[in-house]
Parts: structure tokens; sequence; C-alpha cells
């Protein structure tokens, strides 16, 4: 329709460039136009005519004036391939991907029929045509039966950049891409997009294979924490959809090592919608823990390859230690400590003020800890990775002490838990302190917010989807739980919840309101959470014996408290999970005892990999950063490897961290294996290329012959011949000649 | 049948002689002890609410179902003035927010259990059911502290044992060792005495029946911490309601709070 009104595509119109071809001067025309206006204008007001022959004038300025604009030869100067002198590189893409079914045959098979039945002869009509296949890398073939779909990934911004790079002293007029833009490496790189874009080669697209998988289920990612401590409960989140199966059941199983841990039944929801669920599961002995999470294939799967994820965990042997400080001897602070027992993964160390000139110390490593009492040097605090202030007053703490917290979870990382009691909070004078600023709640200025009157505890939204205060493994299982506990001895009113901080649990006294009485929020490299109440001794004494609601929320918390809180060499890689591209870069933060930054230390990476894959590479400084070391390397090899980085400042070992990662090659291409026609759209809009479907390529040739790459002439295409113009012109007068016989002589 | 009248006769002049006797021993009280059992004014801050509460155990006795033969509850020995003397060592030694008065609880219902710890006395003489001793072991398993107090001898050992032993079938009483944390909570008690009752103002003795020495006994749950202490051949329970009186040796009301409250501590950290 655009086509029949204008003359030319539209496509056209977008590339080329607009001018009068008469030559003459365009003030002139413009000059020219008023001066009809005004004229018109003038002869109907200066005659006194009525209102209609406004109506009438100005029709008639209209046609005057399209005909000014006819005789100054509007056109359009497009730049065109000059015929047989430039190449067209046609790129298949290979992909295993490609093998996808879609309507009668596979998607490669569909590429072929499309190339086949015509498009192309035409192009070669025209043109040059090359045609390469893309995958893992481009190669050139003479013949489209090299196309198999053979390939286990698909690196479409490496193949382009592989294309232009190769085919520099070549007129390459245009690309086509036959994909089904299912990319690993997501999408073109901007180095390679900006070489594109100066050498003003269009990449025009045809998408291939469905945008939606009709039945299919598949598992989009699998989010578990990249280290975790031995024998400690984790959570492995698992998002998945399914296309074709709402309402009908399937089983998620999580394995460790091959070995199922835990599954669940769920009940798949809506075409497309992600669905997360978290399932426990117990992290084991130390070292590296291959997780693999599977949705059992149901009938029908179109892709039955993407119904599985895997990830590694680092599986620490760590025993991060807590401090524990309690201002008078209470029940909570006895099973606080009996809870923690339990965990074998935490060492609780702790200090009760039992008399006000004396402190019973616990779990000391040896009997000098403490003995001073709280620590006065940055180094002996920050051996700790997490600390609980519980009911004991700010004043307590030397000012040099009170800006040792905040450099503890600011600085070095660690986790600061704000405990309920008599000396707590406001009425311990917190609000008024330096500290106040790091409570992820507004204290009030008031006293007297300890009560020990009775009170329920109700998780938040924020708290039924977080796994800190998980007690149980189903989510609902757990929302019921903690409906059922008893209520807590007392607790703490707090004022509200600062910006950031996430409230997971409401505090509802018996006698009046709602507090928030467990928030969480992250300060600095570390985190904050206060606990407004000192009365949970209850859920561990009204409760059955077996019952293990108190251990488990004080062995979780515990955990949250201190497993991201960083050693003094902490490093990891910018991914853990390499898709078949083994380039990764390892990055260290290096920090002396008081945790300040050490710009000048030795750090080298020693790397162990699959079939005896080893290496030991340096890290260098980064300039911008101090304290920061980086490396890049490339994991040559499928499968698992691990990554020791040692720091040294001289000859002196500062100490060193262990990460994983994993590199799977194949795996990728089977997943969001619908045409991603975004990816394809984005590329073509980016080049100034176009997206086609199959049934619209057939406009191909016509349109790549207006590029700006290769060799090309100019052409001037007239637009005054336009039929839109004409059905203008003509259809001005018709409407005056109408008017002038519905109103009659004006 | 002659014999028979005999053997009545000399029955009722017995009893006779034994109700006298027993009216003399009361009226022959040492003059000091006289109005010892007067309790103190009722503390004018006993509504406030604390973290800690002196709890005492009601029991039923043994041969409480007697008849006109059993004894008074003996769960009351020294009650209240006992605990309400020690409650304010307890505030001017320590931290621990305590109570100005006690709270009696029992194992027939569930208010026990908003109690960890408890105190017992005079144990020697109580008679626990079956529910009852499974309703103390589920306290103490779950973190309940058990101090029991004021038996002596082998005969009151051995009842207090017969409750015990069905409370923990499977756990031996053991003498807390010296090294033990419950002796150096707030004070090092390396050095402890015997602590009499008021009976060493009759016997000149510190101890009773054949219960010569201390006793320090103990029940250890599977982690090493101790669940029941014993005060045996003792009575700490005498020496915290005699704190007031001059007669009553001060060494041993100072050793029995000292006791006391490592014990209270010890529950409160263990």
């Amino acid at each position: 329709m655009f086509e029949l009104l204008f003359l030319y595509p539209y496509r056209l119109f977008s590339k080329g460039e607009f001018l009068f071809a008469s030559g003459w001067p365009v003030w002139l025309l413009v000059v020219l136009a008023l001066a009809m206006v005004g004229g018109v204008g003038y002869l109907v007001l200066s005659q006194k005519k009525s209102r209609r022959w406004l109506v009438v004038a100005g029709l008639q300025a209209f046609v005057l004036c399209l005909l000014l604009f006819m005789l100054w030869r509007p056109a359009l100067r497009v730049t065109a391939l000059k015929p047989q002198q430039n190449v067209i590189a046609v790129v298949v893409d290979d992909s295993r991907s490609m093998l996808l079914k879609q309507d009668t045959g596979t998607r490669i098979e569909a590429v072929k029929k499309l190339l086949n039945d015509g498009l192309l002869d035409k192009m070669r009509g025209r043109f040059q045509v090359r045609v390469y296949r893309a995958g893992n890398h481009l190669e050139r073939i003479q013949s489209l039966d090299a196309v198999t779909g053979s390939q286990n990934t698909t690196h479409l911004g490496s193949a382009m950049k592989q294309m232009v790079e190769e085919s520099a002293s070549l007129p390459i007029g245009a690309v086509v891409l036959l994909s089904d833009g299912s990319d690993n490496s997501g999408g073109l790189e901007a180095d390679a997009l900006s070489e594109i874009r100066r050498r003003k080669i269009p990449i025009h697209t045809v998408g291939f294979g469905a945008e939606r998988l009709t039945k299919d289920v598949e598992v989009m990612e699998l989010d578990v924490p990249l280290r975790a401590l031995s024998d400690s409960r984790i959570g492995a989140a698992v998002t998945f959809r399914n296309y074709g199966y709402k309402g009908q059941k399937a089983k998620i199983a999580l394995m460790a090592d091959d070995k199922i841990v835990t599954s669940r039944e769920v009940t798949l929801a809506g075409d497309g919608t992600p669905q997360t669920e978290t399932l426990l599961f117990n992290a084991g002995l130390a070292g590296a823990r291959n997780v693999k999470a599977t949705i059992i294939k149901l009938g029908e799967e179109e892709n039955g390859s993407n119904n599985a994820q895997t990830r590694l965990i680092n599986v620490e042997s760590l025993k991060p230690r807590i401090l524990y400080i309690e201002g008078e001897p209470k029940w909570d602070f006895k099973f606080i400590r009996r809870a923690l027992e339990g965990d074998r993964n935490i060492q609780l160390t702790t200090m009760l003020r039992t008399t006000q000139n004396k402190i019973y110390r616990q779990g000391v490593e040896d009997p000098k800890e403490l003995e001073q009492g709280f620590p006065d040097k940055e180094e002996d605090l920050f051996k700790f990775s997490g600390l609980m202030i519980g009911g004991i007053e700010a004043s307590w703490f030397t000012p040099q002490q009170q800006a040792m917290i905040k450099n503890f979870a600011d600085r070095r990382g660690g986790g600061v838990m704000f405990l309920a009691g008599r000396g707590a909070m406001s009425d311990g004078g917190w609000a008024a302190s330096p500290i106040a600023e790091m409570i992820p709640v507004s204290l009030t200025d008031r006293k007297g917010t300890f009560h020990r009157e009775p009170a329920t505890a109700e998780l938040t939204d924020a708290g039924r989807d977080s796994l800190v205060v998980r007690i149980e493994e189903d989510g609902k299982k757990n929302e019921d739980r903690w409906k059922k506990l008893p209520f807590m001895a007392n607790y703490q009113e707090t004022g509200t919840a600062k910006p950031g901080a996430t409230v997971l649990v409401d505090a509802l006294p018996t006698s009046k309101g709602r507090f928030p009485l467990f928030v969480t929020q992250r300060y600095g490299r570390g985190r904050t959470s206060v606990f407004a109440s000192s009365g949970t001794w209850r859920w561990q004494m009204t409760q059955d014996v077996k019952d293990l609601s108190h251990e488990l929320f004080w062995q979780q918390t515990s955990r949250w408290l201190v497993t991201e809180t960083p050693p003094q060499i902490s490093a990891a890689p910018s991914k853990q999970l390499l898709l078949d591209d083994g380039n990764v870069e390892f990055r260290a933060d290096v920090r002396d005892k008081a945790y300040n930054p050490v710009p000048a230390a030795t750090v080298e990476a020693r790397i162990m990999g699959p079939g005896g894959v080893g290496a030991m590479i340096p890290l260098t400084p980064d300039a911008n950063q101090a304290g920061i070391f980086t490396s890049k390397w490339d994991a040559p090899k499928s499968g698992s490897y691990v990554v020791e980085v040692l720091a040294k400042n001289g000859k002196e070992e500062m100490g060193r961290d262990v990460f994983t990662m994993i590199r799977q090659d194949g795996v990728a291409e089977s997943f969001h294996a619908e045409q991603n026609k975004q990816l394809l759209e984005g590329l073509s809009r980016q080049t100034g290329g176009n997206y086609y479907t199959p049934a619209t390529a057939k406009a191909l040739p016509d349109d790549i012959a207006y590029s700006e790459a290769g060799v090309t002439t100019r052409e001037t295409k007239d637009l005054w011949n336009m039929p839109a113009i004409l059905i203008a012109l003509f259809g001005a007068k018709a409407a005056e000649w109408l008017i002038r016989r519905r109103w009659g002589a004006v | 049948m002659a014999q028979n009248k005999y053997l009545r006769a000399l029955c009722v002049i017995l009893l006779l002689a034994g109700a006298c006797l027993a009216f003399q021993r009361g009226r022959n009280r040492l003059p000091f002890l006289q109005d010892d059992d007067l309790p103190d004014p009722y503390p004018t801050d006993a509504a406030e609410k604390t973290e800690y509460t002196f709890a005492r155990l009601r029991y039923n006795s043994y041969r409480q179902g007697a008849g006109m033969w059993g004894v008074r509850g003996s769960w009351t020995t020294d009650y209240p003035k006992a605990e309400r003397h020690f409650v304010q060592g307890i505030r001017r030694l320590s931290r621990v927010h305590v109570r100005s008065v006690e709270e009696v609880v029992d194992l027939d219902t569930d208010k026990i259990f908003d109690y960890p710890w408890i105190y017992a006395v005079e144990v020697g003489h109580w008679d626990l059911s079956d529910s009852q001793a499974t309703k103390l072991r589920e306290y103490l398993n779950r973190g309940g502290f058990l101090m029991v107090d004021d038996f002596h001898g082998s005969i009151e050992w051995e009842i207090f044992m017969r409750s015990m032993s069905r409370v923990f079938p499977d756990r031996p009483v053991v003498d807390i060792p010296n090294k033990d944390p419950i002796f150096h909570m707030l004070f090092d008690l390396d050095d402890r005495i015997q602590i009499p009752g008021i009976v060493m103002f009759y016997t000149g003795n510190t101890y009773e029946q054949d219960g010569v020495k201390e006793k320090w006994g103990g029940i250890y749950d599977d982690k090493g911490r101790i669940m029941v202490a014993m005060c045996q051949n003792m009575d700490l329970g005498d020496a915290w309601e005699h704190a007031d009186m001059p007669q009553y040796p001060e060494r041993y009301t100072s050793m029995a709070y000292r006791i006391g409250l490592n014990y209270i501590i010890y529950s409160m950290t263990h």
C-alpha cells in the first residue's frame, strides 16, 4: 500500500535523502507559496466575502502550493549498490538449535528451502553472493549441504565480527543472516558493532523458528551461592517456565554430585510465566559440589534438552566465629548458645556481663582471649566474622570501640546483629550514638521501649520469600510453622525500617500494634540487622523437645550473619558458569588484618582443571582501585576448575582464597531455543538493515540494493509523480467542487 | 487373750507419750527461732516483670496419701522466706533481673515451661507420679534446670532416687567435679563447705541422719551440661532463710548465696 501511494518502498525513504531536483532555490519556493497564500487571502478579505469563501480559498491556495512544489521537482537521492560489483554475505546459523522442528521440518531445512527456492538466485542475479555458516566460528561454504546444525554454540556477534575482519578488502554490500537468534554470548559486542557501523554494512536478518514453543518446560536459571559452609543448609532457587502444560504437575529433582538430595512436585503456571521454587539441601562435606536441578521430562516435550541446569558450589570447611556480647544474664542467651552449639559451622564466642565488673566468657580460643574485655584493636575484633550485640548500653563501649563496630560491617564486611533487652536500642542510648546510623531501623529517642509482654512473630511478604527465616523447606509449610510458633516472652518497640532495609518478621504484641521484629540491610561491605526480642527461648521451652524451630531459626540467622563475610583475601571469577567460552577474569580483593586495602601485594592464581589442566598466573593491580588485583584467563576445556588465589606481602603469606568455576560446552544451545526475534531485530536496526520472516524475505534482493557499503552509485528518484501527490491535487479540486455544489454560489 | 490386752494398753501408752513428746518439742524450740517463720512484709515490687523468677516446685510428698500418717507437704519447707532473702542477694550481687517474689510451679500443668530454673526442697520426701516424672524429663530435656536441696542420709536419698530414676532411668547421678564451670561462674568455689540447716543448733552437727558428708551431685545431658544439681546432706534453703539471723553463721549463708547464684547463672549460660 505504501509503495502504491508513494511509488517507492518505505525503506527507500528511510535511507534516502530528500532534495529538489529543479535546482531552483528553495527560498523562492517558500516566497512564492507565501505570496500565493497571502494573495488569495487578500482577495477574500478585501471583498468582504462570507466565511465560506475562506474554505474555498484555502483549498485553492493548497492546490497552487502543491503545483509549485511539483514544479520544483521533489526527489529522493539514494545510495545503491552497483550491480555485480558488490558481495552479499549470506550467513546461515549452523548451530544445534537450528535442528529444532518448526512446522514441517527443521529450522535448517526451512533456511535451505528459502534460499534454494529463488532467493539465492535473485541475489546472484544482481550481486556476487558468498555463503557462510556460523556457529562456534564463521566458515565460508560452497554449498548449503555443508549446513547440518552440527555446531555446539552460536556466537553471532563474533561471527559478524570475523566476517567483517576477513572481508576488509572485499566490497561487502550487505550481510544477510538467517538464524533463530539463539546466541550463547549475549549478542554483538560493542567493538564489533562499531566496526560494522563504521563500514556502513547493513545486516539484514531473517528469523526462523517459532517465537514461542508449544510444548516445552525449561529450567531457565539455577541460583545457588558460589560458596557455602560445610554441612550447612543452602537454598537452590530453580526458575523455570513452560509452554502448553498449564496446570499440570511436574517434579523438580535436585542432585548433588549425581545423588538426589531433594525433590518437589510443582504445579505449572501459564504459558511463558517464570516460576521460582527454592529447594533447601545440605551442602555436605568440604569440596567442590556439582549441583544439578532437573525437571523430569513431560510427555510430548519439543525440547527435552533444556530441562536441567548445573552449577558448582565451593563448600568450605571454615568455621566462622561470631562474637556475642550480652549486657545481663537472660534466657535467650543460653538458648541461642545451645542452638549454635548444634551447628558445626559456627563458632560462637560470648561475653556476658554477669555483674557490673565481671564478664563471663565462653567459647574463647585461649584463656587470654578477650580477657581485657571487648576488643579495642581492629585486628582483634576483625578476627570474628559476625557480631551480636545484646542488651548492653551504647555508653559501655568507648568511642573507639563504637567506631570499630561500624568499621566491622563497613570495611571488614562482617555481619552485625542488634538484639533486644533492657539496655538495648533506644533504652540503651543507642539512638544517640554514632552506631545508630548502621542500625536498620530508626530508633526513637524515648526510653521504655522494652516490654516483657507476650508477642507473636509473623512473616512479612519479604520474609515469606527469604531463606534466612526458612525453618521449613517448603514455603507454605514455613509460613504455617511461623504461625504456630508460641509467643515470645518479650519484645522491643523499634521505629520504622530505614530505606533499603528489609523487614522479614513483624512482632505482634497481644497488647497493641505491630513492630518490625527482624530487619536486615546491607551496610558497606557487610550487613546489619535487628532482632527486637530476647524472648525466643519460649519457642524452645514450650514446644516438644523434638521441635527444632528455635535451633533452626538461630542457626539460619547466624549463617546469614557470617556466610558472606569476606576473608582477608577474597577472590572470584567474573562468571562462574562459562558457557562455550572459556574467557574469564579473576578478581582478588587483598586486605591486611585491619582490612585496609593492600595495593603492593604479590597475587597469583593456581588453577587446576579437567584432564590435567593446570596453570599459574599472576594477578596485576587495578590502577583505579587499591587492593584489587585482576587477570584474564581462558579455560581451555569443558569441566570443573578449582582456582586458589594466593597473596603475599614480600615473603609473608597474607592469605589465600579458593573458588570454583565450570565450563560447559554445547549446553547453552538447548536453552532459549525459541526464535530470539528481539536480538535479530536489534541487530538489523543497529546496523541499518531490516528484519524479515521467511514469508517477507522475498523483498530482500530489492532492499539489499540500497546500501552505503561496498561499491555504490547515487540515484535520484523523482517524487513529483507520486500517486499520493496527484490524489491530493485532484482531491482538493474535487472537494472544492463538492463544496460549491453544496453551498451554491458563495 | 490377756497378752493382747496388755499389748493394746502398751500401744495406747506409747501413743500418748509420743504425742506429749511432740507437743513438748514445739514448745522447746530455741528462743531465737521462735519468730523465725514469720514472713517478711510482702514486697511492693512483687508485680514487676523480670527475666528471672525463683520458681519453687510443688510436689506430692512420700506418704502424703497415707491419711493421718502422712506428713505436711514438704515442698513448702523454708517457704517463702528462703527465696525472698535469696533474690535480694541475687539483685545485690549480680546483673540478673530478678523478681522479688517467687513463683510456685508444679508438674501437673505446663506453667513450669515458662520457668527454665526450678528449685525443689526436701526431695527426700517427694513422690512423683509417672506422668509427673515424664513432664520433668521433658522439661529438663528442653533446657530446664532443677536444683534440689535439703535432703539427708541414705533413706532420703533412696526416696529421692525412686522418683529421679523414673525421670532419667539411664542417666547416672555423678559427683560434679571441681573444675566444672558451675563452680566457677560468678564465684570460684573450689573450697566448698557443708551447709547445715538449723538442726545444727539442736544436734551440734552440720549433718543430719547418716548424711555425714556433703554431696555435690549432678545429672548431665548428652552434651555435658548439668540438668539437675543436687545439694545432698546440706540445707541451702535454711542458709538463705536464716540469712538475717545473727546466730546462723555467716560463712554458711555466704556460701549458700554463692552456690545459688552460680547455679542460676550456669543455667542461664549453659
